[in-house]
């Protein structure tokens, strides 16, 4: 329609300033309805949330709720509880990502094979995916504890630990617990991701590159990676940015302890807002998150743009 | 350059037989052409050659050396898909020198093959591009560019113009029959295209259902093709075919006409034969003569060049293919003869040619 009108002759708009400032309007009355829902489903409560950041909002001070302007902000540079938060975020969310990544790439590179039963594997593989993360934390909490649980048991005569005890209370090994489960949890995400790139590849290229002299490591690095790169990448930064959120396992199991030492930022965000009730504070904390993420995302988009742009 | 022998060769997927015992030998430097219906087992052969597949039972050498184990890489053959698999992350350059590079050839060397190459095919225009930036016509140029650059003992080409549309189809191939001329290369090329099989191959394999039907000159194929099913196969418009008995030293058709029983053959009374009439080898006469049907016209398809002309005789609907224009006229009546020398016989029971 705009195009019409823009390809019109030169000397021929006849119409008078209202008839064409209702046919600018026309397709955003077309689609407010649309635009009213996400606005107000989307913006809003986002719009709330950031200003929460600078009031005072506490649950059980009802004279709460001024505007305090960077105060929260000042106090969170000083605060050196989310300092270590941070510190355990990058550990958290990148040895989950890398993890869950190498073994869901090596599952789906196995899946791929042909073999007897193969259906029934792939779907049995994709089965953590199903459970309710909640579950799997009481789960693979209850694994570790050496009273009900195996895995202790398992160190123990491996000589990986001097006796059975919970790795879940010992401040140096503690975070290996949720690491762990999320990377059991997470490991179909990018299983399901790269098995469907990987059967999008044409397979006489790999016949093609057999015939040419290419060995089974030749043709993962020439034909099979740059493949999969774009999906690498768009499935990597959806699950670190995922990742960096998902605070239910570590609530479950740890609840941030032993000694703050597995309290991650959201984590350290849901602490401040349930526990100490204050809102205010949990909101700056979410909004510095959010930024570092932000920023995190374009960093990956741009990077994943120049990828895509050489091919 | 090599001589390739294929050997009582059997394959199976599963349970399911879909090459019988093939034999065949492909002498040093000819081209052959593996020509059938889709699903005859052509491509499931040169995929064999190529070790693509394994090999169910039988053998198969090249130049005496028996390949059935080897790795397609050690078998120094290549090998021009119907996609053209060409690396899509790689330059036409890349493309083309990836084997060698495999190989650990010197620099200098990689670059004069793919030089030379591309100076044959007319890429060196293109040897920055990837293969996302060119045409179907000139991605085919690369796959066989891709091919050259190693001098392979042989080529494998699997329907390798299907893709493209008719003109050019005829350009490349008429460029791979001078490139075989001028590399002169053990080829084997598969199509379903009968034209194609005619015009480039020194010998073309005929199959059907898994079974090598006849093997020889493209010519002989035509002058004498050795079943009902080559016969049918090979040849544009294709032959009539017209069913008849033996009785009493002619072959009577189904609808009652006689029809001579050709010098030199010999047919038992009752035996149900089938003959073949090639359209172009039923003349138009202008008058009744001795010997002569006549028929009314039924449909005239001109073609440019030549003129189908479908009439009803011998209680079929038969194709006659003539150069005179403007000799049919749609539901005017046609005088025809048959010569006896051109006629085809062949025994419905065994489909096998008499004669
Ligand atoms: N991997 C496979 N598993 C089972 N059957 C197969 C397999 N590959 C081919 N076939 C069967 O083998 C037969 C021959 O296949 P092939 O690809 O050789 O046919 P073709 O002559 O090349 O046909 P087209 O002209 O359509 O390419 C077909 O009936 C096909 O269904
Ligand atoms: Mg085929």
């Amino acid at each position: 329609m705009t195009s019409f009108s823009a390809a019109a002759p030169p000397n021929g708009d006849r119409r008078t300033p209202m008839q064409r400032l209702a046919a600018r309007l026309e397709p955003w009355l077309y689609s407010a309805p649309v635009l009213i829902l996400i606005v107000a489903i989307m913006l809003v409560p986002l719009a709330l949330g950031v200003s929460y950041a600078f009031r005072d909002i506490k649950l059980l001070n009802p004279f709460s709720g001024g505007f305090v302007g960077l105060k929260h902000f000042r106090e969170l540079a000083s605060d050196s509880a989310f300092r270590g938060a941070l510190i355990n975020t990058l550990w958290w969310t990148f040895s989950s990502v890398i993890l869950q990544f190498l073994f869901g790439l090596i599952l789906a590179l196995l899946l791929n094979q042909p073999f007897k039963g193969r259906a029934l594997a792939q779907a049995l593989c994709f089965l953590p995916w199903a459970v309710p993360s909640f579950l799997s934390g009481l789960d693979w909490a209850w694994m570790f504890n050496p009273v009900v649980g195996p895995i202790p048991h398992w160190l123990y005569a491996l000589g990986i630990m001097s006796e059975p005890s919970n790795i879940l209370s010992d401040p140096k090994t503690a975070m290996w617990g949720p690491i762990v489960a999320n990377v059991w949890w997470g490991i179909p995400f990018f299983a399901i991701t790269m098995l469907a790139a990987l059967q999008a590849i044409p397979k006489d290229l790999y016949e093609a590159a057999e015939i040419d002299g290419a060995g089974p490591i030749e043709r993962f690095r020439s034909i099979t990676v740059p493949f999969l790169a774009p999906t690498m990448a768009i499935s990597i930064l959806l699950r670190t940015v995922w990742i960096a959120n998902f605070a239910d396992l570590i609530i479950v199991m740890t609840n941030g302890g032993p000694a703050d030492r597995t309290q991650i930022v959201a984590s350290y965000i849901f602490t401040q807002a349930f526990r100490r009730l204050d809102f205010g504070y949990a909101s700056a904390i979410a909004l510095v998150l959010l930024v570092l993420l932000l920023a995190y995302s374009m960093l990956i988009v741009v990077l994943r743009q120049t990828m895509l742009s050489r091919h | 350059m090599a001589s390739i022998t294929i050997e009582a060769i059997t394959k199976t997927f599963g349970a399911v037989p879909v090459l019988h015992d093939i034999d065949l030998s492909i002498g040093d430097g000819e081209f052959v052409v593996l020509v059938g219906p889709s699903g005859c087992g052509k491509s499931t052969l040169l995929r064999m050659i190529a070790g693509l597949e394994d090999i169910t039972a039988g053998e198969i050498r090249i130049d005496d050396r028996r390949i059935n184990e080897v790795a397609p890489k050690d078998r120094d053959i290549a090998m021009v898909f119907q996609s053209y698999a060409l690396y899509p992350h790689m330059t036409v350059a890349d493309n083309m020198s990836y084997s060698l590079k495999l190989r650990k050839t010197a620099r200098e060397k990689i670059a004069e093959a793919v030089g030379a190459a591309a100076g044959k095919l007319g890429l060196d225009p293109l040897l920055a591009r990837r293969p996302k930036a060119l045409s179907g016509g000139q991605r085919q140029r690369v796959a066989m560019g891709r091919a050259i650059v190693r001098h392979p003992k042989a080529f494998l080409f699997d329907e390798p113009l299907s893709n493209l549309d008719a003109r050019l189809r005829e350009q490349m191939r008429a460029e791979i029959k001078r490139l075989h001329k001028s590399i002169g290369a053990t080829s084997v090329y598969v199509t379903h295209d009968q034209i194609e099989a005619m015009t480039l191959a020194d010998r073309i394999v005929a199959m059907h259902g898994g079974i090598i039907q006849q093997v020889g000159n493209p010519l002989d194929l035509y002058d004498r093709p050795a079943n009902l099913f080559v016969a049918g196969f090979i040849g544009s418009p294709a032959m009539n075919f017209v069913e008849g008995h033996c009785r009493a030293g002619v072959i009577e058709t189904t609808d009652g006409s006689k029809v001579a029983i050709p010098e030199g053959i010999h047919l038992t009374e009752g035996q149900a034969v089938t003959i073949g009439i090639r359209p172009e080898h039923v003349r138009i006469v202008a008058g009744s003569e001795a010997g002569s049907y006549t028929a009314r016209v039924d449909l005239v398809e001109p073609t440019g060049f030549g003129t189908i002309v479908h009439v009803r005789l011998l209680g079929q609907d038969l194709k006659i293919y003539t150069l005179e224009r403007g000799v049919a006229v749609v539901g005017q009546p046609l005088h025809i003869a048959l010569d006896s020398t051109r006629l085809h016989l062949f025994d419905r029971e065994t489909t096998n040619r008499i004669g």
